[in-house]
């Protein structure tokens, strides 16, 4: 069986997980944790769940982006450096919802959509490389050049992950100016830390249904010439009218 | 209910969040099938080309 074949298995189950997943989350996250958590943060803290996950599934998907790129470079497979590309488009959208969801709750709890606080500003730097790395491929012609360049761009850019995630709170208020609090998994109560992970475990689900359809959809594309794809039952159906 | 839909005041906050990530998340699967059927479209056309070209060269 070839990846286009067992892709399109494999989507409608990643989309079943994906809605049961994400729905669990919620469902926790909206009516198995207080109203309130210890550091002030009222109702609106339940933005996180959202938050959290796009947040995390943007930096993740950069790294799974980074791989498939440097498979693709290392041992020069075709198949990778689609995924690659699939990834980027859903990594752009993740970090979009993040960076959105981030603004609304900044609002409500520090007073402003936005900041040029460390965390914020890195992550939009995240999104300019991931918007950089569709442009670069989108804008060379032949695709064995596109993939190979924009596969070293997404490597470069790679620095910028470990960067946001280290740019936390500074601790002395005095010295430094930075309102994006500090990841703090450890002090969290259980079951919003549960609901967090239950929900980005369903983006992840998500990404896994969006990223092979679009994988299936480059496949088909640059291979629009071959004889497998004109054989397709897709293809063949219909194909008289 | 009505309580839970209030979410103490932030309803416009947490319920915006929540529309952008459905609203992206939907439009994200809904253009890839669009996508996917434009492809198939072209794929099909030009197949149905080169047919009715194998076609007129053998009557010749």
């Amino acid at each position: 069986m070839n990846f286009y074949s067992l892709a399109g298995k494999m989507i409608p189950f990643f989309w079943i997980a994906a809605v049961v997943f994400t729905a669990i989350g919620l469902y926790i996250g909206f009516f198995k944790t207080p109203d309130a958590i210890d550091n002030g943060m009222k109702q609106y803290y339940r933005i996180i769940f959202v938050h959290v996950a796009a947040s995390w599934m943007a930096m993740w998907l950069y790294g799974v982006m980074v791989f498939w790129a440097l498979i693709g470079v290392i041992f020069n497979t075709r198949i990778s450096y689609m995924l690659a590309s699939a990834t980027s488009i859903t990594g752009t959208l993740m970090t979009i919802i993040a960076l959105i969801s981030g603004a609304i709750w900044g609002k409500t709890s520090w007073g402003t959509w936005w900041d040029w606080d460390p965390k914020l500003t890195t992550f939009l730097i995240l999104l300019f490389v991931y918007i950089g790395y569709i442009a670069l491929q989108s804008a060379i012609e032949d695709t064995r050049r596109s993939d190979k360049a924009s596969a070293l761009l997404a490597l470069v850019g790679l620095a910028i992950v470990p960067v946001i995630y280290y740019a936390v709170n500074c601790p002395d208020p005095n010295q430094c100016a930075s309102l994006h609090q500090e990841s703090s998994l450890k002090r969290i109560e259980p079951n919003i830390l549960t609901a967090m992970l239950v929900t980005t475990l369903g983006f992840w689900m998500y990404s896994f249904a969006t990223i092979l359809m679009r994988t299936k959809n480059i496949i088909l594309q640059r291979e629009r010439k071959t004889n497998w794809v004109a054989n397709l039952p897709e293809v063949i159906a219909g194909g008289k009218k | 209910m009505s309580d839970f839909f209030h979410m103490g005041g932030y309803a416009a906050y947490i319920w915006s969040v929540m529309g952008v990530a459905l609203f992206f998340m939907l439009l994200e699967p809904f253009l890839l099938v669009l996508k996917r059927r434009s492809i198939l479209q072209e794929i099909k056309r030009n197949k149905r080309l080169e047919e009715r070209r194998a076609r007129d060269k053998g009557k010749t």
